[in-house]
């Protein structure tokens, strides 16, 4: 009698455990979900809560790498020739609108701070649109830095590019100092351009 | 009352061990592929006009455009299916998306595909079990970053009696 009172404590006992468990698992679903619904604000510095940051390599502190590639106006221009300058490397695409919500405010830094050096080079991520429809597109988000045509070699050089818009701070000296995915804020990029100004700054002019 | 013991403190690491995870419900925790194909084998009427279903899951926190994407910039949702010998299928019939706006362009209306959609393909199938094979290209986003289009390999066992 008494060990089928002790199978019973147990078995009534593992179901409350199971039930429990399953009902914080449920809670915490729910919990995600309404906070996931809620969630009207930016992402600052990564990809959503889905792309963990770890899938997407990181090139902070590297060298950031070389590329020569062609403006919409057919022009050459490489990340050597800005050697010595604060540069944003911002990659976008014709399909992708966070890209085009943060181009203006690009724009409108890349003007505030050309003093200090500071460009962009706005680089696209089509396969398929040509060059008319990009040239629209950008035309369209008000953006007169440079816009250059890819090849496919240079997404890879910068990680592959699994999410966009994906962007690059290169300081003075050609060193990544801050490396963004996903639609950031606009005080979190003007934020990261004026730490890259100041990156190197007192090495400006020795590369 | 030793195992007793035992087998409680057992039972709720386990339980424990679940509910951290969250991976019950099958849904990637992380993943290239934010659609999911869940097709299951299907039976139609042999020699008679019927459709095949390619049911697909958009992954939790992604939209996809749909078919008809309301800008000719956005990359719609479009199935291929290699032809397959005793089926003829007809053009894919593709659901209605639903209208989203991203949080900061709340006036622009994007018409997209999330949770799970089915895209139906007519066929006339001959006697016999076959397989339909071919790829869905989409193109997807979450609420702040979006993904180059990706190809995702469908295949999907019909029998035709």
């Amino acid at each position: 009698m008494r060990k089928v009172l002790v199978l019973g404590v147990m078995v009534a006992g593992i179901a409350l455990m199971l039930w429990a468990g399953w009902h914080n698992l449920r809670e915490r679903k729910l919990a995600m979900q309404q906070a996931r619904d809620r969630q009207v604000t930016l992402i600052p510095d990564k990809a959503s809560a889905e792309q963990p940051e770890d899938e997407i390599p990181q090139m902070r502190g590297k060298k950031a790498p070389g590329f020569t590639l062609t403006t919409l106006e057919g022009k050459k221009v490489s990340l050597a020739d800005y050697k010595g300058r604060p540069v944003l490397v911002n990659f976008w695409a014709t399909w992708c609108g966070p890209c085009k919500v943060e181009m203006p405010w690009f724009e409108q830094f890349r003007k505030q701070y050309a003093g200090q050096g500071f460009e962009i080079l706005g680089l696209t991520d089509d396969f398929d649109a040509g060059k008319d429809v990009i040239s629209k597109v950008a035309g369209k988000t008000g953006v007169t830095y440079p816009i250059l045509l890819t090849d496919g070699k240079v997404q890879k050089l910068y990680g592959g590019l699994e999410v966009l818009p994906m962007s690059f701070y290169v300081d003075r000296n050609g060193v990544i100092v801050e490396q963004t995915a996903g639609l950031g804020s606009k005080d979190m990029i003007e934020a990261n351009i004026k730490r890259t100004i100041a990156s190197g700054a007192t090495q400006a002019g020795g590369m | 009352m030793r195992s007793l013991l035992l087998a409680a403190a057992l039972c709720s690491a386990a339980t424990f061990t679940v509910a951290q995870s969250g991976s019950i419900d099958g849904v990637p925790a992380k993943a290239k592929q934010y659609i999911s194909f869940v097709g299951e084998p299907q039976a139609v009427p042999a020699g008679k006009k019927s459709t095949v279903d390619f049911t697909f899951k958009v992954s939790e926190g992604y939209h996809t455009n749909s078919h008809t994407p309301k800008s000719e910039l956005l990359i719609p949702t479009n199935i291929t299916l290699k032809p397959a010998q005793g089926v003829t299928a007809s053009p894919a019939v593709y659901p209605a998306g639903t209208s989203y706006s991203f949080s900061f362009e709340p006036n622009e209306k994007l018409d997209v595909y999330t949770g799970t959609f089915t895209i139906k393909v007519p066929v006339v199938a001959a006697a016999g079990t076959h397989t339909l094979e071919g790829t869905l290209h989409y193109q997807a986003c979450d609420n702040a970053a979006c993904y180059p289009p990706k190809t995702l390999p469908v295949s999907i066992a019909v029998t035709a009696k």
